[in-house]
């Protein structure tokens, strides 16, 4: 409490602990009254929304990473389709193939061509 | 939630809970607040039957404020003080407008300091010394002293400067003084300076 409180409190202050010790108590019927307010209030009140369990597709939709992730996944997906289906024939079209064509295992083309199996 | 687990709750998560559909929150509030509530109406009414109306009025706009309620705007209790002082406000200002005669005097065959305890009479001296301030001085002085509050907190209520808090207070108090001052020796207040 401040100082100038407590300058002019000395004759006061008595008075206010009363006031604190002597304070009126609530009613238990007024309390009984005050919880029926209550119920009646929450009755009234429609109950938020539960939160909605989400669907697999949507928690796998999240676990990636949400929409930038699923992007990059669906753009690197049609890049390694398109490659699959393209690169071969555009590669190799009016290029010399031996420049392209490596042979991992010559020596088992080599038995192939012997005809040693 | 367990009633008991509610006991460290602060009153805005319970007020949630309440919201949230929680009867046991809504019992925690009541048995905690409405005391204080009831406590501090009759302080600026000085009627326990107003009082006790004001304390319903109040508790119920609590109640059905609670689904908006947001926990970060204000304290409950600050929200309380000044919900209480707006009706009990409202009130004295109906039963002055209305009928000035009606209210009932002061009774003249009340029991002496002598034979009641005397700190109850102390309190009930000072009741009718605050009865007889303005409203805002009476409010401001029964926060501040009575309740205990802070400065601060009392503007937030009375939606004031923490200057007219104290100013509003200074000029209360000396108001209980002068009312009080011709009684001190009926209420054995000489006894203890």
């Amino acid at each position: 409490m401040a100082m100038s409180d407590r300058d002019d409190m000395s004759g006061l202050e008595v008075f206010f602990d009363a006031a604190r010790a002597h304070a009126a108590e609530p009613s238990v019927a007024l309390m009984a009254r005050i919880d029926e307010d209550a119920q009646a209030v929450a009755a009234q009140t429609p109950a938020p929304p539960r939160p909605r369990r989400a669907s697999l597709s949507t928690q796998l939709y999240r676990l990636l990473g949400g929409w930038p992730a699923v992007t990059g996944l669906a753009t690197a997906a049609m890049a390694g389709v398109w490659l699959g289906i393209s690169l071969p024939e555009g590669m190799l079209d009016g290029a010399n193939e031996s420049a392209y064509l490596i042979d991992v295992a010559p020596e088992l083309a080599f038995d192939l061509a012997g005809g040693n199996f | 939630m367990p009633f008991d687990a509610m006991a460290e709750m602060p009153d805005e998560a319970l007020l949630v809970l309440f919201a949230n559909g929680d009867g046991a929150a809504a019992r925690a509030l009541n048995l905690r607040l409405t005391p204080r509530v009831m406590g501090h109406a009759y302080r600026l009414l000085g009627n326990h039957a107003e009082a006790e109306d004001v304390t319903q009025e109040a508790m119920l706009r609590l109640w059905k404020i609670a689904p908006e309620w947001r926990q970060d705007e204000a304290k409950v209790t600050t929200w309380l003080y000044r919900v209480v002082a707006n009706l009990c406000i409202d009130l004295r200002r109906r039963a002055r407008g209305v009928a000035l005669e009606s209210i009932p005097e002061p009774e003249d065959g009340r029991a002496t300091a002598a034979e009641i305890l005397q700190d109850a009479a102390r309190a009930e001296a000072l009741q009718e010394a605050l009865d007889q301030l303005p409203d805002r001085q009476r409010q401001a002085v029964v926060l501040r002293h009575i309740e205990g509050l802070a400065n601060p907190e009392i503007a937030e209520i009375m939606e004031i400067t923490t200057e007219a808090v104290e100013s509003l207070t200074a000029r209360g108090k000396r108001a209980l003084t002068a009312a009080l001052s011709g009684r001190q020796e009926e209420l054995g207040y000489g006894d203890e300076r």
